[in-house]
């Protein structure tokens, strides 16, 4: 097994080692690519493992190695096989995760661009120390890129919003410009409880299932029960009225086109907009499977039938009443004077729970 | 350096509250012996001439964007990191008990993201409106800049500010029991300039805001709410607004929940009804004791807090005259009056405002008293101009059980020792 990794790996690092003379490592550009992985992964000083390890000194390092870091049995597996984080091997990974190690629990699909992953690597190789720093574009050259890209970038942009084919504002001022339906449809995909703006599409439980696995899961838990602080997706029926109330879809949420609203616009966290429609419809009967809303595995959410979904919480909401509670409501002139028959007393401090951060040199008074 | 300079610039670096009381002791310590003492030694501070007295310092081309002075750096927004799951859909707090004045600096106003700091390059930012609406526009920062301009000051609280506090008293310090508030002097167009220029259909009676960055965060706004006083802002403060509080632009939503506030503004949607869309549903609805929630909890109510005395702003200087400060606002209009009680709410007494009484903008008061050193049970409590006065904890939880999250406005008090310490208390 370690030979063929190996062998696999020197043929990796010839391909990369062509390709890479032309392909100068961008730092800047290489952070900014980081920012998918930053939900997941910590780097820099004090970084702390999150979903997955801190990758500070990663180069170098034997995979699977952190002690405080629960792996995956595979990537475990690989470390004790030999697999060491080298330029190479970061790079294989990167472009498959699952290619390398099958049964990584990092849910990402991976960096296709190959100008990517070599920034990427460039710059987490800023937090490793004692290896090579990989030699990056010169300063000079990388603002100048940069300068005329930003250039470019103005230059079409507002050349894209005075093209002499947009119609003009008919409005007071004359500002702005109509809106083409293709741009409108790009961004208006908001949904309602009546139903109004999904899209044609289905999915059903069991296609919903490998797809928060793969997608969901790593924060959300495998059956919606929430890992660390991540929400809660499933469970807490009945706990509304109790000391610690578990609000989920199925304990609070009032309408379902919420939850298709949501994960369309903001999930996966840190890959928003990446799935599609049908994956949404999918996911979204996933977690009505989870809360027992629906119980079939083969059941099919599209938009046929999703205004026949009701949630179980719906009617316990309410509009703003709060002018009507009795401080309020009473419009009487305070008390100043001898408010109270005894002194007062103090009846619980803070101190004793102590969850108070401390902020550096502010010691918690004695 | 003088050992003395050393001594006074170790301690502002590092003005742990353990050292600011030693200052405190030491100053009471010296202020109770100076009437034996023989003769007091003057301060070198004024005899010896300092470094900063003789040396020429920087010129103007080092700090071409200036920068607090270096024994300023405690002044910083500060995090609770068991509060959320991740840095980047979390929140930080001002540093109220620092600063004075009604306005907030912004590099200090307290942040929320859900997705992290969305990065947008002017050039490259869109303000869409469509919906119900005659003509479905596209605005460039350029376009919105030559609309008619407004300047107003506003507060914008998070409506969870105090949340931790529901049940007792939890966080040892007014950064964190009231800091998601802050106070900012806006440059925009009003919303309604923008919404004309597209035509409102008659029967569009909601807006949709809906933000440029990874949450896309969207809140549902009724219309008159819109027509009356929403702007669209680019200036926080006279600069642009920061990355982390939405540039280059966010809508104001004066009074109202500060998750209404929707940053890097891209689009916004006319209907005729609300969108019940999860920062409306799952959060920002308020759990009711009987297991009900309301929702559309909009204003944010009458509320004030001192800010100093409190538990990281000590009293140091003994007895003696003290001077008592602390901010009121309310989403209801100005502030009527703030009062105070030094005695844990059995007598009251009013406080002085001063500096400008906007409406649904902070309010500054001070209170001046002569302490005792004796043992003080502080609260304050503030009457809008639409006579809603601010409740207590108790009356707060009599109406809505201990789990509705949002909305604490209640009186705060902080407990004040001989020794100056302060702490944050529940009394009977």
């Amino acid at each position: 097994m370690l030979k063929s990794l190996n062998r696999l790996f020197l043929a990796a690092v010839i391909l990369v080692a062509a390709s890479s003379v032309v392909q100068a490592a961008d730092l800047k550009a290489g952070k900014k690519v980081f920012k998918k992985c930053a939900a997941c992964h910590a780097v820099g000083e004090g970084a702390k493992n999150k979903v997955g390890p801190h990758l500070n000194d990663v180069f170098g390092r034997t995979a699977g190695a952190l002690d405080d870091f629960k792996y995956s049995k595979a990537m475990i597996k690989a470390g004790e096989e030999g697999l060491v984080w080298t330029d190479e091997t970061m790079d294989a990974f990167l472009l498959k995760p699952k290619k390398l190690i099958k049964k990584t629990k990092m849910a990402f699909s991976g960096l296709k661009k190959e100008k990517d992953r070599v920034n990427i690597i460039a710059y987490l190789k800023t937090f490793s120390t004692g290896v090579e720093e990989a030699e990056p574009a010169s300063e000079e050259e990388q603002s100048a890129n940069e300068e005329t890209a930003t250039t470019q970038v103005a230059a079409a942009s507002s050349a894209s919003n005075t093209n002499q084919n947009y119609q003009k504002s008919q409005g007071k001022f004359g500002l702005g410009r109509i809106a083409l339906n293709e741009e409108v449809t790009a961004w208006d995909i908001d949904i309602r409880p009546d139903g109004k703006g999904l899209p044609v599409g289905k999915g059903t439980v069991a296609m919903g299932e490998p797809i928060f696995a793969e997608q969901c899961a790593s924060c959300h838990g495998d059956f919606g029960e929430g890992i660390d602080r991540w929400p809660v997706l499933a469970g807490g029926q009945g706990t509304l009225t109790e000391e610690r109330p578990e609000k989920t879809v199925g304990s609070y949420w009032p309408y379902l086109s919420t939850v298709y609203d949501y994960i369309r616009r903001a999930m996966p966290f840190g890959n928003a907009r990446s799935l599609s429609d049908d994956e949404v419809y999918a996911l979204t009967a996933y977690v009505l499977y989870l809360n027992d809303v629906v119980e079939d595995e083969e059941f099919e959410l599209s938009n046929e039938n999703f205004n026949d979904i009701r949630l179980p919480n719906e009617e316990n909401f309410y509009p703003d009443d709060r002018s009507e509670e009795a401080h309020y409501a009473d419009k009487s002139e305070p008390c100043m004077k001898d408010c109270k028959p005894e002194p007062a007393r103090v009846v619980m401090r803070a101190m004793v729970l102590d969850v108070t951060p401390e902020s550096e040199g502010e010691g918690s008074l004695e | 350096m003088s050992e003395h300079d050393k001594r006074e610039s170790e301690s502002t670096h590092n003005p742990s509250r353990r050292a600011l009381l030693k200052a405190g002791f030491a100053g009471g310590a010296a202020v109770a012996t100076s009437g034996v003492a023989a003769a007091a030694t003057p301060d070198p501070l004024i005899t010896e001439i300092q470094d900063w007295n003789r040396y020429l310092g920087e010129g103007v081309d080092a700090r071409p964007y200036g920068m607090p002075s270096e024994f300023e750096s405690t002044v910083v927004r500060r995090n609770v990191p068991w509060l959320t799951a991740d840095a980047v859909a979390s929140v930080n707090f001002t540093p109220l008990h620092e600063l004075d004045g009604v306005i907030t600096p912004n590099g200090l106003c307290f942040e929320r993201h859900h997705g992290g700091i969305a990065e947008i390059n002017k050039a490259d930012h869109r303000l869409m409106i469509n919906g119900l609406v005659e003509n479905e526009l596209v605005f460039t920062m350029e376009d919105i800049m030559r609309f008619p301009r407004e300047n107003k000051a506003y507060f914008l609280e998070c409506a969870a500010n105090s949340g931790m506090e529901w049940k007792g008293a939890q966080l040892n310090g007014c950064q964190f029991t009231h800091g998601m508030v802050h106070n900012v002097m806006y440059t925009g167009v009003p919303l309604k300039y923008i919404l004309e220029e597209a035509g409102i259909k008659p029967e569009g009676k909601w807006i949709l805001p809906e933000g440029a960055d990874a949450s896309h965060m969207t809140r549902s706004i009724p219309m008159e709410k819109a027509l009356d006083d929403c702007m669209i802002a680019f200036k926080m403060n006279g600069e642009a607004l920061r990355p982390e509080q939405g540039y280059p632009l966010r809508i104001v939503v004066p009074g109202w929940e500060g998750n209404m506030w929707v940053k890097w503004l891209r689009r916004i949607e006319v209907g005729d009804k609300p969108w019940h869309h999860r920062e409306e549903t799952s959060k920002y609805t308020d759990l009711m004791e009987d297991g009900k929630a309301r929702r559309f909890t909009w204003e944010m109510d009458v509320k004030s807090v001192i800010t100093n005395p409190s538990p990281q702003a000590p009293i140091t200087h003994g007895k003696g005259h003290t001077v008592l400060t602390g901010l009121a606002w309310s989403g209801f209009g100005k502030i009527k009056r703030v009062d105070i009680s030094i005695d844990g709410g059995r007598n009251w007494k009013t406080a002085r405002i001063d500096g400008p009484s906007w409406s649904k903008s902070v309010h500054r008061f001070y209170y001046e008293f002569d302490w005792d050193g004796s043992e003080l049970l502080l609260q304050s409590r503030a009457i809008d101009e639409a006579g809603h006065v601010q409740p207590t904890k108790d009356d707060l939880r009599a109406a809505r059980g201990g789990n509705s999250i949002y909305h604490n406005n209640s009186i705060q008090t902080w407990h004040i020792r001989p020794d100056g310490s302060a702490e944050n208390v529940e009394i009977s």
